[in-house]
């Protein structure tokens, strides 16, 4: 799904958190919004997911006005940064959590949501924790079960906001090797958060690097490196 | 631009919490002590002054006060003692005691003042020890100091309790070993760490004692003048169908109620500044 | 020699045994005779003339319809404050507006009010005499001297427990496991159903508890709205003191030992929660 951003604002209280910013983000690209705390790049990703509204602008899906729909008809994959589990469910339910939420015509039968549930768990490498609660997994893994219950519902693009930012280095390679491979499986234009700049350039096709609610620079990560548009954006490629 | 009066948020809910909060306060607590104030300002300030300014009004607010004012005294002392022990110390029958101090809460008034009343009258188990040293406790003010010691005994230790756990330890082992006695690291640095706590608790312990009235009436005897609380004159009034009388000394407590909840306020307001958390 | 350097060692963080045992002695002193005596009193007076008679006053139908005034009156209140404290710390946590810093101290102010002004306020808003409460007696509906008093002042009194319960709980747990069932396509009341109230269902039962526990035992506020009319507004507070007013003393406290096992089961339910549950209260409940 092709994702236009066009002049989107957002005022807290009285601060800016985004000026004015506009992108055109391709079908099933792979993005990084890339920049240090502060820059906005959060509130960007929380205004596509539906969470945060925004003062100004307006956002499109496909060329189709989005900026009105509601969280829950948006269906963004939404993997946050503490990624959220639902500590009273099991890996199994957090993951099915999405499929028995709709409305009862479009819900699938209970064997098919246990069928997919399943099949989500072995995308992610772990067949056998269906029945463990959140606090007994690893960091990795609660990572990987949030991820594959953002993808349980059938989602028109992937958010996630610092999605390795809270594991150590050794599964943070890991685990970008298996976001890449997701994302090639399933297609889905991808956008994902990030302060680390050698993690933007890596994984990403498309990095848009920010700094005070402002866009610096659009472009593939051989391209910014090469010619980074400002003296900050240089500075913090090269940080 | 202006800051919204709400900020906008696709968290579901908005209307319905607020309806029901407003209303719900509006109906059960606004609405009722609106028309105290209403009633006092029908009566004019006059008179609602007027019917507070006499001997037997203020004898029994000065009582009330004063009562509560020594027997939250005795709480912070003793509050501050308990918290220390319960935090602190690990000994057989900690986890009763702990649980004990909460029963003033759950135990209700009328039930407390005729137990205490049972127990400090002449006849009674303390009562009759007391009688020996020539002591009179039920039926005078040390009756209603019992009573008003009982309901306050929670607040101190409940507000202090929490703070003594979170002292580090390295901060006493700091002051070791600058040379300080285990008094003097007690008296200089852990007693001003809980001094906002305990001020905090000492005036939830007075404002619940100023406005208590079941478990006193048993113990204190009720002579004008002597041993008449506050809140029992307010029924008296009703009783004898002087809504303007009961009014007006209503609106005298209100206003010494609502000056402490200002008090307790600014000492949190000073506290969070000076230490980071009550 | 080092068995006696050990022997006189103490870590910096304690005191000394003998000042530690004088401070546990004090402390359990003090609790026995300020809080257990009573306490004990309260169970030997009403068995004073044996098991039988206490029972037997039990029985007495104006004890029946106290007990059963008193369950009406908590089980119309504490859902209600219940209801209130819920939508009130989803309305505190949930959202920023400006002023909730001055209506979380809204919702504590019956805390600083004496419930026998608690009480006389709602008299002089339902009271016959008031305009309010004149219209509502004309048309049928009694406030004061009946039970939807009795309900209103008990709600009055018990209206901040719950909230403040759920409002430090509901803080820390932030918003994002209701994000998270947002972005999966959840409604409202599904969000609140499956995500948060089993995350506070903990805190909501002791802020329960508590609530229940005033409302049974709630004596000011009540007496003055009550009117006293034996067997139709005196709940069980208001017959222990026209009993114990009539010299019925083994009657009175065996009311009272009542409403005592009422407390001494609320407080091992409480102590049991926070034991069990300490993650999922308040940090002021966590010893």
């Amino acid at each position: 799904m092709q994702i236009e951003i066009d002049e989107i604002s957002k005022l807290f209280g009285e601060t800016a958190a985004l000026h004015p910013v506009s992108l055109t983000l391709p079908s099933g690209a792979l993005v990084a919004l890339l920049g240090p705390s502060g820059s906005g790049k959060t509130t960007l990703l929380r205004i596509l997911g539906g969470l945060e509204l925004p003062t100004a602008g307006r956002v499109r899906f496909d060329g189709q006005d989005a900026t009105g729909l509601s969280v829950q008809e948006r269906r963004a994959g939404f993997v946050f940064q503490s990624y959220a589990l639902f500590r009273h469910m099991t890996v199994f339910e957090n993951i099915a959590y999405g499929l028995k939420a709709r409305p009862r015509h479009a819900r699938p039968p209970a064997a098919e949501i246990a069928r997919r549930v399943a099949r989500l768990l072995d995308l992610i490498q772990l067949p056998e924790i269906g029945s463990r609660y959140p606090t007994q997994l690893s960091g990795g893994q609660r990572q990987r079960v949030a991820l594959a219950r953002a993808l349980a519902i059938e989602p028109r693009m992937l958010l996630l906001d610092e999605p390795f930012g809270a594991l150590d280095a050794k599964v943070r390679k890991e685990l970008r090797q298996g976001l890449r491979d997701i994302h090639d499986e399933t297609g889905l234009t991808t956008i994902f958060v990030t302060h680390d700049q050698e993690e933007a350039m890596e994984l990403a096709d498309l990095v848009v690097v920010m700094s005070m609610g402002r866009i610096e620079q659009i472009g593939r990560p051989q391209d910014i490196r090469a010619r980074p548009a400002s003296a900050f954006v240089r500075d913090f490629i090269l940080a | 631009m202006a800051r919204p009066f709400i900020q906008r948020s696709p968290m579901p809910g908005l209307g319905l919490s607020m309806g029901i909060t407003v209303t719900m306060l509006s109906l059960v607590v606004f609405l009722p002590i609106g028309a105290l104030l209403m009633k006092g300002a029908s009566f004019g300030v006059f008179n609602v002054w007027e019917a507070v300014n006499r001997e037997r009004v203020w004898a029994a607010l000065l009582l009330s006060f004063r009562m509560s004012l020594l027997a939250a005294l005795v709480n912070l002392v003793f509050g501050v003692l308990l918290a220390w022990v319960l935090a602190r110390y690990r000994f057989p029958g900690r986890r009763i005691l702990d649980a004990a101090v909460d029963l003033p809460f759950a135990l209700p008034t009328a039930v407390a003042g005729i137990a205490l009343t049972a127990l400090y009258a002449p006849n009674g188990l303390f009562g009759s020890l007391a009688k020996e040293v020539g002591l009179r406790i039920a039926y005078t003010q040390w009756g209603i100091l019992i009573a008003l010691i009982f309901v306050g005994l929670p607040f101190v230790t409940r507000t202090v309790q929490p703070v003594v756990e979170e002292i580090e330890r390295e901060v006493e082992e700091a002051s070791a070993t600058l040379g300080a006695t285990r008094l003097h690291t007690l008296r200089r640095v852990i007693l001003p760490m809980l001094m906002p706590a305990t001020l905090t608790g000492f005036a939830l312990a007075l404002a619940r004692a100023v406005g208590e009235y079941g478990s006193v009436i048993f113990i204190a005897g009720n002579l004008p003048l002597q041993t008449e609380i506050a809140p029992l004159l307010i029924v008296i009034k009703l009783e004898e169908f002087d809504y303007d009388g009961a009014a007006s000394i209503g609106i005298a407590m209100l206003v010494i109620s609502f000056s402490m909840l200002f008090a307790i306020n600014l000492i949190q307001i000073w506290s969070r500044r000076r230490i980071g958390h009550v | 020699m080092s068995d006696i350097t050990q022997s006189r060692f103490r870590p910096a963080t304690t005191e000394a045994p003998a000042a530690r045992l004088v401070l546990i002695l004090l402390a359990v002193a003090g609790l026995g005779v300020l809080v257990l005596a009573p306490l004990a009193t309260v169970f030997a007076e009403a068995l004073a003339k044996g098991v039988g008679a206490a029972l037997h006053s039990l029985t007495a139908p104006d004890a029946w319809s106290a007990i059963r005034l008193t369950l009406i009156v908590a089980g119309c209140a504490v859902p209600l404050s219940a209801g209130f404290g819920i939508a009130a710390a989803w309305l505190v946590t949930k959202f920023s507006f400006r002023g909730k810093a001055l209506l979380i101290t809204l919702i504590d102010l019956p805390f600083s009010v004496s419930p026998v002004v608690a009480g006389l306020c709602i008299v002089l808003t339902f009271g016959a005499n008031a305009t309010l409460g004149g219209w509502l007696v004309a048309n049928g509906w009694p406030i004061v001297f009946a039970l939807p008093g009795i309900v209103l002042a008990t709600l009055f009194v018990t209206f901040p427990f719950v909230a403040r319960e759920l409002i430090p709980v509901m803080i820390e747990q932030g918003r994002v496991e209701e994000e998270a069932a947002l972005t999966l396509g959840a409604g409202g009341w599904r969000v609140f159903l499956t995500v948060t109230l089993p995350n506070i269902r903990w805190a909501l039962l002791y802020g329960v508890l508590l609530a229940n526990a005033r409302a049974m035992g709630e004596f000011g506020a009540v007496a003055v709205v009550s009117g006293k009319i034996r067997g139709q507004t005196a709940t069980m507070p208001i017959t222990i003191e026209m009993l114990y007013n009539e010299y019925l003393s083994v009657a009175a406290f065996s009311m009272a030992a009542l409403l005592a096992v009422l407390a001494l089961v609320t407080l091992c339910l409480k102590s049991a929660l926070e034991w069990r549950y300490a993650d999922q209260l308040a940090a002021t409940h966590r010893h």
